[in-house]
């Protein structure tokens, strides 16, 4: 398993409410979320670099949206 | 890169053999890959080609390039690759995408999991085709090295992957992983999920 390095994150009491009801939707500790959100973030800003689009589908009506990341 | 201590069956055998899990592809996996699967591979296309039989009832895994693959993957923090090799010959590789989608079965509906995008064995050890099959087992260890990210992960155990159909049944029977049916977004592939308790039963 690779190294892991420790660091301080500073939240606002907003941020951290989130990041604890996800934790507590998703079954899982608030680091592996942080760790996901990163991924994701990671994913999706490669995609667009490439070019490609990133869309929300809604499951019903099938429209869709463009992710936007600025 | 690290790698740990598995074991493969020798086909046909009682006879457990040492090999090597490792944590990434290397370029030497992709060189093995390209020298000594692609040769085998191209010779079993051309022979189904000339046979006739329905492009349909090939392996379906024909395609998969594997250099191309990892190279893409290889900055991609959700994306993990993994290779075994036995007696310096490579067995099999996989990809795990840790972020692709998240548990369909309503037991644990929305939770995350780590999912397989690609999973292959040696041609040698398919006898759909080499005719033959040196070692059982490259899937077996894949599926539990999957698991062990996923539990790593703190998904419990959890996994999902779509499948070709010629492997459903590993899945469903050797894996134990429950079928969901069909995708139609997923081009109709079955989509088999494995349980945190499905997950313990597999490792036992």
């Amino acid at each position: 398993m690779a190294e892991k390095r420790t660091m301080t994150l500073n939240l606002t009491d907003a941020e951290m409410t989130a990041l604890e009801e996800l934790a507590l939707k998703k079954d899982l500790n608030k680091t592996v979320v942080i760790r996901q959100a990163l991924r994701l973030y990671q994913m999706v800003d490669n995609r667009l670099r490439e070019g490609k689009k990133v869309f929300i589908e809604d499951e019903m009506t099938k429209a869709k949206a463009e992710l936007m990341l600025l | 890169m690290e790698q740990s201590l598995i074991y493969l069956r020798r086909s046909g055998t009682t006879e457990d053999v040492e090999a090597e899990l490792w944590d990434d592809i290397s370029d030497l996996h992709l060189d093995q890959w390209k020298s000594t699967w692609v040769p085998l591979m191209e010779r079993a296309e051309a022979r189904l080609r000339a046979s006739g039989l329905p492009k349909a009832r090939w392996p379906q895994d024909f395609h998969w390039e594997w250099d191309k693959k990892t190279d893409w993957s290889r900055n991609l923090l959700t994306l993990q690759r993994f290779a075994i090799t036995c007696g310096g010959a490579l067995q099999g590789l996989m990809m795990l995408n840790l972020t692709k989608l998240t548990a369909r079965l309503p037991s644990q509906k929305g939770k995350d999991l780590a999912y397989v995008e690609f999973l292959a064995t040696a041609p040698w050890n398919r006898p759909d085709i080499a005719g033959v099959q040196q070692f059982t087992g490259v899937g077996r260890n894949m599926m539990r090295a999957a698991i062990e990210v996923s539990r790593n992960e703190g998904f419990h155990g959890r996994v999902g992957l779509h499948a070709l159909s010629q492997a459903d049944t590993f899945y469903k029977d050797a894996c134990g992983m429950s079928n969901l049916g069909s995708d139609a977004d997923y081009y109709g592939l079955s989509y088999f999920e494995m349980t945190a308790a499905q997950a313990d039963k597999f490792c036992h």
